[in-house]
């Protein structure tokens, strides 16, 4: 009974190639759609970290307009973000899972992974290369033709030529299966909300079709760009914590030639050969100097009491705290060897600190955003840990007790808003003005709150009247500044807004009203993988619930006073409609002949009066 | 044996029905002239402010109204809209010319007082009757509906073109339709002694058939189930104006019941009116005690005749005599038997035998 599967290790290349309806690309209307969105978005994340004010052009034309869709289309769009190095366009854009985004903090995109996807689907369904051109200095351009290769994670360069610009940034452009009939209307709502919730970019966008959409900035101020930072005890999982303990400064070195050259050069012997006692001599008033792995090396070295030479010929088997003892495996005599070590020995201490890592209070504060050294002691108290308690030598049952105390401690600082990046009232304000033309306009920013460890802001702006049709209430969503344009239906922001008593705030049958609601966080909790419903968090509903509270109060007080303005004019007009028919009337039933004299009733300015 | 009834009532009450009109009018010419918004005060007709009136034996508004005033915006369309049917009456009642709920709302487009549909302008008609407490018949509105009178008696037309022509109602055998010319008629002279209304028209031809007006000096009036208003006015003027008494002959279940109390008494919705009821008058069939005594063929009472029976027994005027009494023997029996259930003895029985027990007993009710 053996079974005799094979396991074979596939490239990430091979996993989203079969597994590309993950990534949105499942089918031509989707995948076009979804193809625009990453390059769009990699286009004013660029320009976000360099601090440019963006101006993305993308256009979009059929290889063969005759033909029905869905069909082969040409997919650009070139930015004046800050490009690529020339070394490394091919690997950013010919690998997937080569990214610049891993750190914690909020952008559009998570990992980069979206555009090259884009590339690949491209790839596999026309068999035609990606063009790139990027200048990083305005100068230069490299101009690349490149294919994929899938099985093996890796670009083909067809083409590398250079020549002069003037104009610095990256171009990317594609040819892939699209059907832009059915994918049309998506892609230009997703232009239209990208500019309005990004009014410090241009963007234009050339349909198939011939139509040209341009949205010019209207603001040339960025936002402040977040930083990154560190976790939030809240926001942590064993896993998390599992990959925090597995960082290189705790782990005991691969003593290989790499290594020795390393200490060599710290130490400032390069290639002279002293012996063990000597080596130990210049350790020892270096030591302040040293890395945190070449301390660990020497810390070896003290107790196997050699000097470069032999130490070249051995590999560490286990160092036994516990037991004083370090085996290593000597190849000269090919042999397991057993030495002791004092436990009163400074280099004793050294080990044991890297075997057994750090204490828990101090992989708090120095691991965590917001801990410090007070609020780590108070923990360790909660979780029932020694605050001295070494973060190595804890077995899986009292990790997975430490992840369940870190979440559930109510101590901990609110997570750092650092991070954020909301767009701002004035932007916004700016923003919804110039799109809507409303006659009334409100923003709010709400300050930074938090659920589950992540931070998150929100932001809000309410416009009525003017030139917005009424067709009732009409919600654009944003999270961390990409429109969701679908699904609408089981999002937060639209129970939040059909929640709301809109009378109370005079507002009445399909009013000309819109609000625009923008969630920033490192962490959006989308309900789905398609990411366009933001799911109803406690704390996220209530913080959307306030913010439109605010707006809805000022927007009530713009409705009573232009609704009194507006009720004076309407009585008069009943008045001046009615009255002179009573008059008539009346003037029949008394049996006079002269009409009374209502004239004044009907042309003074009506009194103000509440409904009796 | 005939008899005079007092001339000019009707003159009288056109008479007073103009002055009012007049004096509303004039009251709002008034209040327009010196730059003030005029109102009118309404009885209020909701369900609060209806009350039973023991001692007239009929419902009738209490004392809350309604002011509607042509300063509000919300109630200045309609106040122009009473104002505007007041305006009409007048010109009906003067040039004597009548017409009919859907005719006022028709009317009312040459001028611009924006009635949405009918129902709106027949809740005005309503308002009208309430503030001048008279029934619209009273300023010649009438029922679409029409139910049929027969008997001798004479009377005399007011309507343009027939003034001082007389009819006798015993004259054509189906029987004089209740219609505006009829009701603004006056009663001249009768020798009948007696108002037999009934609730069926088949039975109404029958008994005139069968002579029922000679043989029991009866007035015969087909109500056409429940009685159109211009009929209970009618049945009203033959008991008060000739002192004739009216017995009410209906199917014996709890509607034919409920046929014979409005008759009676009114409906709630006529609160506001009190020209429409006879007091005095008396059903006597068909009753649930009937339906045993004669061995009437019968149909089971549905959930709604047994609700409908609940119902009316919280209502103050089923709370003694036979009223209550033959409800309780409904509920009891919970079956029902309709007027022509006598036919299963003859197509003359009722008249033959029925109704002159019936006529009898009617004297010690």
């Amino acid at each position: 009974m053996s079974s005799k599967e094979t396991f074979t290790q596939i490239s990430p290349s091979e996993f989203f190639y079969r597994n590309r309806d993950l990534a949105g690309f499942s089918n031509p209307t989707r995948s076009l759609y979804t193809a625009v969105r990453e390059f769009i978005e990699n286009s004013l994340d660029a320009c976000d970290q360099k601090g440019i004010l963006p101006d993305v052009h993308m256009s979009i034309k059929a290889v063969d307009a005759e033909k029905p869709d869905p069909k082969q289309y040409i997919l650009s769009v070139r930015d004046n973000g800050p490009g690529i190095e020339s070394k490394q366009v091919p690997l950013a854009f010919g690998t997937v899972l080569y990214g610049s985004k891993f750190g914690l903090k909020q952008a559009r995109g998570m990992f980069g992974l979206g555009a090259t996807m884009a590339i690949l689907y491209g790839q596999i369904t026309t068999n035609k290369p990606l063009i790139v051109k990027s200048s990083t200095d305005g100068k230069i351009q490299d101009e690349y033709e490149m294919l994929l290769d899938i099985q093996k994670n890796k670009p083909v360069i067809l083409k590398h030529e250079t020549k002069e610009v003037s104009k610095g940034g990256l171009s990317l452009s594609i040819r892939l299966e699209g059907d832009y009939a059915k994918a049309g209307t998506k892609i230009r709502d997703y232009v239209y909300q990208t500019s309005l919730i990004t009014p410090y970019a241009t963007i234009t966008f050339d349909d198939p079709k011939g139509d040209k959409y341009r949205y010019t900035k209207v603001v040339r101020t960025m936002p402040p760009s977040p930083t990154i930072i560190r976790p939030h005890p809240h926001g942590i999982d064993v896993e998390t914590i599992r990959r925090m303990l597995l960082d290189t400064n705790y782990q005991i070195p691969a003593v290989d030639d790499n290594m020795i050259s390393k200490v060599r050069k710290e130490l400032g012997l390069a290639n002279k050969n002293l012996s063990h006692s000597e080596i130990m001599d210049k350790t020892q008033k270096k030591w302040k100097a040293l890395t945190r792995p070449v301390r660990t090396v020497m810390a070896l070295m003290s107790f196997l009491k050699m000097d470069f030479e032999k130490l070249s010929k051995t590999t560490i088997e286990e160092i036994d705290i516990g037991n004083k003892k370090l085996t290593y495996w000597d190849f000269g005599e090919s042999q397991s060897v057993s030495v002791d070590m004092d436990p009163e020995s400074f280099y004793y201490k050294q080990l044991a600190n890297t075997v057994q890592g750090e204490t828990l209070t101090s992989f708090l504060t120095k691991r965590f955003q917001r801990v410090g050294p007070t609020t780590a002691l108070k923990f360790a108290e909660y979780a029932k840990f020694k605050p001295e308690h070494r973060i190595g030598t804890m077995t899986n049952q009292e990790l997975v007790k430490l992840t369940d105390a870190l979440q559930s401690f109510d101590d901990f600082m609110a997570p750092d808003p650092s991070c954020l990046a909301p767009l701002g009232e004035s932007p916004l304000e700016k923003g919804m003005e110039r799109f809507f033309e409303p006659d009334f306009l409100a923003v709010v920013q709400r300050g930074a709150s938090a659920y589950s460890g992540f931070p998150f802001i929100i932001e809000m702006g309410i416009a009525y009247g003017g030139k917005i049709s009424s067709r009732g209430i009409n919600v654009y969503r944003f999270a961390n500044r990409i429109p969701l344009l679908y699904d609408e239906g089981s999002d937060v922001v639209l129970k939040v807004v059909n929640d709301t008593d809109w009378s109370r705030y005079k507002v009445k049958g399909e009013p000309p009203l819109v609000i625009v609601s923008h969630i920033c966080s490192t962490r959006v909790p989308y309900k789905t993988v398609g990411k366009e419903n933001v799911a109803d968090r406690p704390e996220i509903e209530r913080e959307l619930k306030l913010a439109l509270l605010s707006l809805s109060r000022k927007l009530s007080s713009f409705m009573s006073k232009r609704g009194q303005a507006e009720a004076a004019i309407k009585r008069k007009n009943l008045y001046s409609k009615y009255i002179p028919l009573i008059a008539q009337f009346c003037t029949e039933l008394a049996g006079k002949k002269k009409e009374p004299n209502y004239k004044k009733m009907i042309t003074e300015e009506p009194i103000v009066e509440e409904k009796t | 044996m005939k008899k005079k009834p007092k001339k000019k009532d009707l003159e009288d009450k056109h008479h007073i029905l103009t002055e009012l009109l007049k004096k509303h009018g004039a009251q709002i010419y008034d209040d327009l002239d010196k730059g003030n918004f005029p109102k009118f005060s309404i009885p209020s007709r909701s369900v609060s402010n209806i009350v039973y009136d023991k001692k007239i034996r009929q419902y009738i508004l209490g004392a809350n109204t309604a002011v509607r005033s042509s300063r509000n915006t919300s109630q200045l369309r309609s106040f122009t809209q009473l104002m505007w049917l007041a305006f009409f009456a007048n010109r009906l009642t003067r040039q004597k010319k009548s017409s009919t709920l859907r005719d006022v709302y028709y009317s009312s487009q040459a001028f611009e007082v924006d009635f949405e549909d009918q129902g709106e302008s027949d809740n005005i008609i309503v308002d009208l009757e309430a503030v001048l407490s008279s029934p619209r018949e009273s300023f010649h509105v009438f029922p679409e509906e029409r139910s049929s009178v027969f008997g001798d008696l004479t009377i005399e037309y007011t309507v343009p073109g027939y003034q001082g022509k007389k009819t006798n109602l015993s004259d054509h055998p189906d029987g004089y339709a209740i219609g505006p010319s009829l009701t603004s008629a006056e009663l001249i002279e009768t020798s009948a002694e007696v108002v037999i209304a009934i609730e069926k028209g088949g039975l109404f031809t029958r008994f005139v058939e069968e002579q029922v007006d000679k043989k029991f000096k009866a007035i015969i009036v087909d109500t056409g189930g429940q009685a159109p208003r211009s009929t209970r006015s009618l049945l009203k003027r033959l008991h008060d104006e000739l002192n004739l008494p009216v017995v009410i002959l209906t199917d014996g279940d709890v509607y034919g019941e409920h046929i014979a109390m409005v008759i009676k008494s009114g409906s709630a919705n006529a609160a506001h009116l009190r020209e429409l009821t006879v007091p005095d008058a008396k059903w006597v069939g068909v009753w649930a005690t009937d339906i045993e005594k004669y061995k009437l063929p019968t149909i089971p009472m549905t959930e709604s005749d047994i609700k409908r029976c609940h119902d009316l027994l919280k209502d103050p005027r089923y709370q003694e005599g036979i009223w209550k009494k033959e409800l309780e023997v409904f509920l009891k029996i919970k079956r029902k038997a309709e007027l022509e259930a006598f036919s299963k003895y003859g197509l003359t029985n009722i008249t033959d035998k029925y109704l002159p027990q019936k006529l009898e007993i009617a004297k010690s009710l």
